[in-house]
């Protein structure tokens, strides 16, 4: 049988999106960091100089002693660190990813080894380095630093709309998708802002003069323009997505909306101490105001990279391969043999396996992305039923391609692993309220009153024996739906959960 | 699904290979620089040891060291993730934590490298606990790595091991297979700081003895070590002696033992090529034994190539810019200290 699953599973009890964040957010809020930081030293250098503003020079020294201490240490290394945890939690992505764009990050590597040289040499050269040459040199980072920018985004990009690529499988067609140019203004525009909050927070621990006002403005104008340029951008970066993609993704889950909305009041947060404590109260920028604004800056960040990966869910690469792994290309054959003898890597444990190929990705059992309260006090029948059908529920989820024997297997283990006792015992409910309880479980997942796959149409104003015929015929009305498997007290109380909303009752 | 196949190699196999173990060879000169470095300048017999001018010099270019190595480290990791991704990651995988642990101890080395070489004279004392963590971190990273690597080599230990533990805390539980691996290693880079040492110190005689002294005992150390290391290979040993890698093992002990009769003429440059090419057999001979170990398992040969070659030809491009960038910037550098140093005098 042809190994198509070639990798183990870290089974970690942190959740892999977390531990992905944790990695990736800080990575980027530094590497952007050291773009702008770039740019922003040799023009503040160049205006310091036709002034002769010693002052100025001065700040700027210590900035560049800041600027490599976090960006060729810590940035370059956060960076090296993304390699490390995508080769653990995602091996099969980062293969299809490097197997693509080998060259592309080889040709990252040259930019970067020009773009540290210059670092060193430019920090270290204040003293020792002509004016000139210290300025070309500071040119030099900044353009071999965009340009590491220029390469990286067309594969962060192409995660999400691999575009032509998925026909064509040609290097170009995958490099200069549909985001590309978007993307690549947008973080341009993160890089100028960065540049202006990394700049204000050193500037800040400057004691009240005419320099720091003169200083925090001049750094707060990069902010704001850097986050004018993003903001607007954002707009046309969203623009670009294209529509089958963000339709499925907005539809399924209410995460990119949350995403953007932390966004706009993370924006609104920056430019609101930018403009008062930057433009109109500058002597007043103290190191917690710069501490608070690069926490705004963070989050911010975060929020952008939530909104990315959640609009990318089900799929690690858009219509490729999905976040758990499975490749769209073999679907075929794990439907006809399922995935276990396609597995390279199996521990004598079928269930576990399963779980952790499907489903351990994105959910733990009690942690991040529980099951458990999902599961707890179903059945094997109902968890089953979710498998087949998890594709449909809410939540943008891959489908399950495996066998039903293997559907029956994963059942089993996650049934194995949840609490048994009745749903009225474990949330200690009864009559509407239980039921409701039993809607949420048994229904919820695939159907949300006023929200995703709305059904209420359909479901309120029946009476007690149309009901009692839909819970029988359940499995016969759509293709995904499961048998309703829980028992008469379930029944009893979901109808009248179901009765009391035709009176007037909230869903 | 009619979806584009990612199992193939963007360019002949013979191309990545070259690539990969050229880095690969530079990545461990700056690393021998870095590791036997911080070695000879703790352990090296200098009177005054923080005052020395040599040493001071090296601890001012520890940082700088630690950047070369990391960078020319990346491409390296890049050319093997594209050959070797399934036994790496897989590797990786069920070393998972003390794998992503490498990175966090790198930075903590990295920042204990700038706290030395920022070091003023009222703080010299603390170099010596600096470098020492330092050296903790490399022991620590370089440890990992051999596991990790001895381990990618092994895919049957993999899934032993994978059977019985799925959380990422399993080093290679086969110490014996690479310890002498690791050691190897480690002594080689103290005999090619010893080199480093010298080289920097040439007109320094206490630090140009200390170079020497770890140079010549460090090479006589590893060599052994190596030859230890030889015999651990058990089954693949036959193979081996049969193997090209055979030749490469002969002209890296003679070109290591050529560097070490130019170094004691003085004659630091053929000394430093011989050394370089010595190095450049090493890592040849690694891939031999990689390929000895995986045969009838793997065979990176079977991949499809299917090469781009304009998006090679813009690498190799870069690649030129790259070279020519970091010369003009040093040229840049170089000729503005000269002309300082001109004002200075006139």
């Amino acid at each position: 049988m042809e190994i198509t699953l070639n990798y183990p599973f870290w089974d970690v009890g942190i959740g892999y999106g977390v531990l992905m964040a944790i990695f990736a957010v800080t990575h980027v809020f530094v590497s952007h960091f050291a773009i702008g930081g770039g740019l922003y030293l040799v023009v503040a250098e160049t205006a310091a100089r036709r002034k002769n503003d010693t002052e100025r020079l001065n700040f700027l020294q210590q900035l560049s002693k800041f600027f490599v201490l976090v960006t060729v240490v810590f940035g370059a290394l956060t960076g090296v660190s993304i390699w490390f945890v995508i080769g653990l939690l995602n091996p099969a992505g980062t293969e299809v990813l490097i197997h693509n764009f080998v060259w592309g990050w080889a040709i990252e590597w040259t930019f970067f080894i020009i773009e540290l040289c210059a670092a060193i040499l430019y920090f270290y050269g204040w003293q020792k380095i002509s004016a000139r040459n210290h300025l070309t040199i500071g040119w030099i980072y900044f353009i071999a630093a965009w340009l590491s920018l220029f390469i990286i985004n067309g594969i962060v990009t192409f995660m999400l709309t691999p575009g032509k690529w998925i026909e064509t499988g040609n290097f170009w067609d995958s490099f200069f998708n549909p985001t590309f140019w978007s993307s690549l203004v947008l973080r341009t525009g993160i890089c100028l802002m960065l540049a202006g909050l990394y700049a204000l927070l050193v500037a800040s621990r400057y004691k009240a003069s005419d320099f720091k006002r003169r200083l925090v403005r001049y750094n707060a104008v990069w902010g704001i323009v850097g986050l004018v340029i993003t903001m607007l951008s954002f707009l046309w970066y969203v623009g670009a997505i294209p529509d089958t993609i963000m339709t499925a993704a907005i539809d399924k889950m209410p995460t990119p909306i949350l995403s953007i909305r932390a966004m706009y009041v993370y924006s609104g947060g920056i430019a609101t101490f930018l403009i008062l404590f930057g433009l109109i109260l500058p002597r007043a920028y103290h190191t917690v105001i710069g501490i608070g604004v690069m926490i705004l800056g963070l989050a911010w960040f975060g929020s952008f990279e939530w909104f990315r990966e959640s609009v990318r869910k089900p799929y690690v690469i858009y219509g490729y391969m999905y976040a758990n792994g499975i490749d769209i290309a073999h679907a075929d054959l794990y439907q006809r043999d399922g995935y276990l003898p396609h597995m390279a890597f199996r521990t004598g444990d079928d269930g576990a396996d399963l779980f952790r190929r499907s489903c351990r990705s994105c959910h733990t059992m009690s942690g991040y992305h529980p099951l458990r309260p999902i599961f707890d006090g179903t059945d094997k029948e109902f968890i089953a039923g979710m498998i087949k059908g998890v594709h449909v529920a809410k939540g943008n989820m891959p489908q399950f391609l495996g066998t039903e024997g293997e559907v029956r297997i994963l059942a089993a283990y996650l049934y194995n692993k949840v609490d048994h006792r009745h749903l009225s015992k474990i949330y200690s409910l009864s009559g509407a309220a239980l039921g409701r309880k039993v809607y949420d479980i048994r229904c919820g997942p695939c159907h949300i009153f006023g929200g995703f796959n709305d059904k209420s149409a359909s479901l309120i104003g029946l009476n007690d024996q149309e009901y009692n015929d839909m819970l029988n015929i359940a499995d016969d009305l759509g293709e995904e739906m499961p048998a309703f498997t829980g028992d008469e007290v379930e029944r009893k109380a979901l109808i009248e959960y179901l009765t009391s909303l035709s009176k007037g009752g909230t869903p | 699904m009619n979806l584009p196949d990612y199992n193939f190699l963007p360019a002949p196999l013979w191309v990545i290979t070259v690539l990969h173990l050229v880095t690969l060879m530079l990545h461990f000169a700056a690393m021998n620089f870095l590791v036997g470095g911080v070695i000879v300048i703790l352990f090296g017999k200098f009177k005054n040891r923080w005052n020395d001018p040599t040493a001071q010099k090296f601890i001012k270019l520890f940082p700088i060291a630690m950047m070369a190595t990391i960078t020319l480290g990346i491409a390296p990791l890049l050319f093997l993730q594209l050959v070797y991704p399934r036994q790496a990651y897989a590797a990786a995988i069920v070393s998972g934590w003390f794998w992503l642990l490498i990175v966090v101890v790198a930075i903590i080395v990295y920042y204990f490298l700038y706290a030395a070489s920022f070091s003023q004279d009222s703080s010299r004392r603390w170099i010596a606990l600096y470098l020492s963590v330092a050296l903790v971190g490399f022991v620590y990273i370089s440890y990992v790595y051999s596991s990790t690597f001895s381990l990618a080599e092994r895919p049957d230990l993999v899934k032993l091991i994978y059977t019985h533990t799925q959380s990422g805390f399993t080093l290679n539980p086969d110490v014996g297979s690479y310890i002498l691996r690791w050691l190897h290693m480690i002594l080689g880079a103290i005999t090619v700081g010893g080199f480093f040492v010298g080289l920097l110190g040439m007109n320094n005689p206490q630090a140009y003895n200390v170079g020497k002294q770890f140079f010549l005992n460090g090479m006589i150390v590893t060599m052994l070590v190596g030859l230890g290391y030889l015999f651990t290979l058990d089954e693949i040993l036959l193979s081996f002696m049969r193997s090209p890698a055979v030749w490469f093992l002969m002209v890296s002990i003679a070109m290591s033992l050529g560097a070490l009769r130019f170094f004691f003429t003085r004659r630091f440059a053929v000394s430093g090529i011989m050394l370089l090419v010595s190095l450049l057999g090493m890592v040849t001979i690694r891939h031999y034994v990689r390929l000895l170990h995986l045969e009838g398992v793997y065979d990176p040969a079977a991949y499809a190539i299917k090469p781009q070659w304009s998006v090679f030809a813009l690498f190799l491009n870069c690649f030129v810019i790259a070279i020519v960038a970091v010369w003009y910037m040093l040229r840049l550098n170089h000729h503005s200290i000269d002309a300082a140093h001109d004002r200075l005098e006139s």
